[in-house]
Parts: structure tokens; C-alpha cells; sequence
């Protein structure tokens, strides 16, 4: 969440005239509007919450006796369950997507069944709560007329459909297209970038091509009066998109990284002395929240921790987080995250005076950063200096446990072998020096039968 | 256009109306479907078992 003074609106939380988020001390309160009454209570009073809250669909919330925000505006002040990180589209594998978009039609399926539907189908209004996507936005609800269509579903098209087809037809990296557009892939875009022979499936034919053909056509066009759709024809529509994702397949190979646990250079002592000091440091320095750097598909993030720790599992490979994700499905692991992101380029701030998506660094800092065979990829591999990286670790982390790399590694070989060596100064002194002045070091172990060394820093 | 009341969202024209084509479509289908399943009953076809109403509404 946006960093706010007490009693200040989310910087995300202004679209919808509903009601919106605030900050009240440490407490996270949103206020419902009179406007919003009727549809609040129909959700309440139908049953409909008790069901999507029952089945994990929608996220809870109390209804507390708070000062409103503005008063003059409040019908109810409510608490929601609390996100343990806020994570975005355009930091989900393809999988992670996929499985916030069938919980979206999930809900709208089962809103239509209470005399609902979804007013909006924000990818963003979706959230990973243990392990699985769950609707955060407790007034995106309201009363379903007989007659209407769903007024979401272009957002739905452009938020969710969208980007999971040009991920599985085109190219899975086509996903970072949502960090540009933040309300989604426009359909004209993805029906250019859609392989031809997607015309050729009938969901993409209708959702995506002839979507993107009929806002081209009938743009800014009034329309008929009389204009109605049954519910048959609404829970059509909505199976209809369900049977679409459903179909979309992705299969995380290739990429250097996922296969990189099976083809990494050193010994199984060396690799159980690491997970041995990782697991004691981490006891021994009792986060809520880790951050793991570089997580690949996870061994580190998968080590013992106390119950309630949130583990999120960052790695730039869309392959090794998806890998990571389908993992964490299988074990139904509900304290670990798999996110996508480039370190040396982590998300930005981005929405209306950028305060609607928060930057990598003001959802931080975690309790405790893991960055294990990572150094070197930042200090190599992207030349940013010493001093730099422990910089950046510092105003990310209170505990840190990171490993050095030394030069002669064969994996810093091998970012070394076709360039020139220009990092005289990338030395074990050196390294200890310049983070020295940024964290205590705690203690430092060379892991046995290798070179390398880990560390426990704490920020000073 | 029939709505309960205006969405907060701008629908878009087009998706508005590609939704009532879909929706027709759709909707014959299904009705297509129902059809031929009462034709087959009625030359001794299996129906098909009945699905409680939560596992018809979740779509994941």
C-alpha cells in the first residue's frame, strides 16, 4: 500500500464512488457510502458473502464502530482482511493470472446466481491471500437487473483475457504489457499481436477479434433502447470466457533459470551447509516477512519457517516463477508468494500521480532478505557497484543473509568469460567493507567444500 | 440500452453490443442443446447426472 499519514485516502482508491480505503494508525478501514447501501446489504443479507468468503473467493471484513473518513458520505466503516503483500498483474506468472481470472468468472457466476454481478473485473482488485486469488474489493458488487449485460466485460477482456492469450499464443513476456496499460491490453493491440490462426478459436474469434472489430465500429455510438440479453445468455458469456482461459496452456521450460537447480555448479555438501545456515539464521532472526531475491523456483523459499511467515519469492524468469507457483499449488503452501521481477528494474510507481501501484521499494522493507547466488548478477552481470547493492539492500531489508561470490567461482566465471574484467574492487575485503557501512555483520560462514560465503547482516 | 442503472465504468459501445450478438448466440446454443437432449431421451438416451448448484456455478 501507497505510504499514507493517518485519515488519508489509498492513493488507488478513487474510482469508484462506492466508498474507498483509508488509513486510520495501523489499521487498514474502508468506508462504504450511502450510495453504496442498498448493494452492501444485498450482498450481506442475500448470503452471497457468506458463500464467496466460505469458498475463498472474496477476502472478509468486520464491520467496526471507526470515525468515517467523510462523514458526510459514510453509510458504514468496515475492516478488511489484511493483504500480507500487495502484488500486481504484471508481477504474476502466467498461471497466477490465469487462476485470478477463473476466480473473477467464479464470482461473477455466483453473484448472478444471488441476483448480483460484478460491477468492475480489475486484475487489480484481486489478490493472493494463503496461496490463493481473492477478491479484495468488497464493494465491486451490485444488484443484477434482469435484462442488463455485464458492464465489466471489457474490463474483464482487457485485464485478464488479453494478456493470457498473447502470453500462451505469442510470447509469455507479452504479459509486461500490463505495466504500460494499466487498465488493461487495449483489444485492437492484442488482436495485431494475436497469431493469425487465432481467428481460428472461437473464444479469441469472439472475445478478442471481433471485440476489438465492434469498439472500432460502434465507438462512442448510442445504443438502442430496447437493447436487453437474458441470463441465459449473461452465464453463456461468462462459461464462454471460463472455457477460454481454461484453455490457455503454457509450459515453463527453456528458460536458463528453471532448469538451473538441475545444472548448477556446486557439491551436495556445499548446497546442504547453505540450507542448514539459511534455516538457522532465519530462526534466529524471526521475520513475518521475507523477501527472497533471485528465489529461481524456490528451494530457498521453501525452507521451515514459523507459522504465519509471508514468503515472497522473487525471480526475473517467467519459467522458474510459474515452476515455483505450480509447486506451491501442489503443496497448497499458503506463506509463499512466487513474483515476477527484474532487480534491475523492479516496478515502478504507476497510476495517476503514481500513487495507484506502489514501487517494489514502498512495499517494503521485508524483515528478512534472502539474496543467495545473487551478488554477483548484479555486481557482474549488471555492473552496478558494491556500495550501490548494499544500499539498496538496506533500504529493502532489516535482516539480510546474502552470499558472496567470489571471482574465481565458476558461475562469476562465466559472466566474466566473453567481457573484460573492469571490478577490481569486487573482493570479499571490499564486499565487507561496503556493507559494513550499511548493516552489522552478525556472522560469516564459507559453506563448505566451495569458496563462497554466507552472511547474516542487520541494518544499522 | 437496458440497464438497472449506469455502470461507474464506460462499458465501451462496441462491447456492449458484441455482448448482446454473443449473448444471442449463446443462448441459442443452449437451447439447441436442451433440444437435441429431449430427442435422445425420448429414443431411450442416457440424461445426463444432474449437477448441484455449486459445482454449476464454479467456473475455476
Amino acid at each position: 500500500m501507497t505510504q499514507t499519514t493517518s485519515g488519508e485516502r489509498l492513493g488507488a482508491s478513487f474510482r469508484d464512488p462506492s466508498g474507498f480505503l483509508y488509513t486510520s494508525g495501523r489499521r487498514l478501514l474502508r468506508q462504504v457510502n450511502q450510495l453504496y447501501a442498498a448493494d452492501y446489504r444485498r450482498l450481506m443479507e442475500s448470503g452471497l458473502y457468506a458463500r464467496l468468503t466460505a469458498a475463498g473467493l472474496l477476502a472478509t471484513h468486520a464491520e467496526v464502530d471507526a470515525p468515517a473518513a467523510e462523514p458526510e458520505l459514510a453509510f458504514k466503516v468496515i475492516e478488511p482482511e489484511r493483504v500480507p503483500f500487495v502484488s500486481y498483474p504484471y508481477e504474476w506468472s502466467f498461471s497466477e493470472l490465469k487462476d485470478a481470472a477463473l476466480a473473477t468468472l467464479s464470482i461473477q457466476s455466483r453473484c448472478l446466481s444471488a441476483g448480483m454481478s460484478l460491477k468492475d473485473a480489475s486484475a487489480y482488485n484481486i489478490q493472493f491471500i494463503h496461496g490463493k486469488p481473492v477478491l479484495i474489493d468488497t464493494l465491486s458488487f451490485e444488484g443484477y437487473g434482469e435484462g442488463s449485460p455485464w458492464s465489466a466485460y471489457r474490463q474483464f477482456c482487457q485485464h485478464f483475457l488479453a494478456p493470457l492469450a498473447l502470453m500462451a499464443w505469442r510470447d509469455v513476456r507479452l504479459g509486461q504489457l500490463l505495466r504500460i496499460h494499466i487498465d488493461g491490453i487495449p483489444l485492437d493491440l492484442a488482436s495485431r499481436l494475436l497469431p493469425a490462426r487465432t481467428r481460428l478459436v472461437p473464444g479469441l474469434l469472439l472475445h478478442i477479434h471481433m471485440h476489438a472489430g465492434a469498439q472500432r465500429r460502434f465507438a462512442g455510438r448510442r445504443l438502442p433502447a430496447r437493447a436487453r440479453m437474458s441470463k441465459t445468455a449473461l452465464l453463456g458469456l461468462v462459461g464462454s470466457l471460463a472455457n477460454s482461459i481454461r484453455g490457455f496452456t503454457w509450459k515453463p521450460t527453456g528458460t536458463p533459470w528453471a532448469d538451473y537447480e538441475r545444472t548448477h555448479s556446486y557439491s551436495a555438501a556445499a548446497a546442504l551447509h547453505k540450507q542448514a545456515l539459511v534455516k538457522d539464521w532465519v530462526e534466529r532472526a524471526t521475520p513475518s516477512t521475507v523477501w527472497d531475491l533471485g528465489a529461481n523456483t524456490g528451494v530457498y523459499s521453501r525452507l521451515p519457517r514459523r507459522p504465519g511467515t509471508a514468503v515472497m519469492a522473487f525471480d526475473l524468469d517467467p519459467a522458474a516463477v510459474e515452476q515455483n507457483y505450480l509447486e506451491v499449488k501442489r503443496s497448497k503452501d499458503q506463506g509463499l508468494l512466487p513474483l515476477l521481477l527484474d532487480l534491475t528494474n523492479p516496478s515502478a510507481s504507476l497510476g495517476w500521480a503514481n500513487r495507484e501501484r506502489d514501487s517494489l521499494m514502498a512495499r517494503g522493507p521485508a524483515d528478512l532478505t534472502l539474496a543467495l547466488a545473487l551478488l554477483h548478477h548484479l555486481a557482474i552481470g549488471n555492473n552496478v557497484p558494491l556500495p550501490q547493492i548494499a544500499e539498496f539492500l538496506k533500504a529493502i531489508s532489516r535482516w539480510l543473509v546474502i552470499e558472496f561470490i567470489p571471482k574465481e567461482d565458476p558461475q562469476a566465471q562465466r559472466l566474466l568469460a566473453v567481457r573484460k574484467d573492469i571490478f577490481s574492487r569486487y573482493t570479499r575485503d571490499q564486499f565487507e567493507v561496503d556493507f559494513g557501512a550499511q548493516f552489522h555483520i552478525r556472522a560469516s560462514v564459507q559453506l563448505q567444500d566451495s569458496s563462497r560465503f554466507l552472511y547474516l547482516m542487520q541494518s544499522r | 440500452m437496458h440497464l438497472s442503472r449506469l455502470p461507474y465504468l464506460d462499458p465501451g459501445s462496441g462491447s456492449f453490443l458484441l455482448q448482446l450478438l454473443i449473448g444471442a448466440l449463446l443462448a441459442a446454443g443452449l437451447a439447441i442443446r436442451a433440444f437435441w437432449t429431449k430427442i435422445k431421451r425420448l429414443f431411450g438416451g442416457r440424461s445426463s447426472a444432474l449437477k448441484n448448484e455449486d459445482d454449476a456455478n464454479d467456473v475455476g
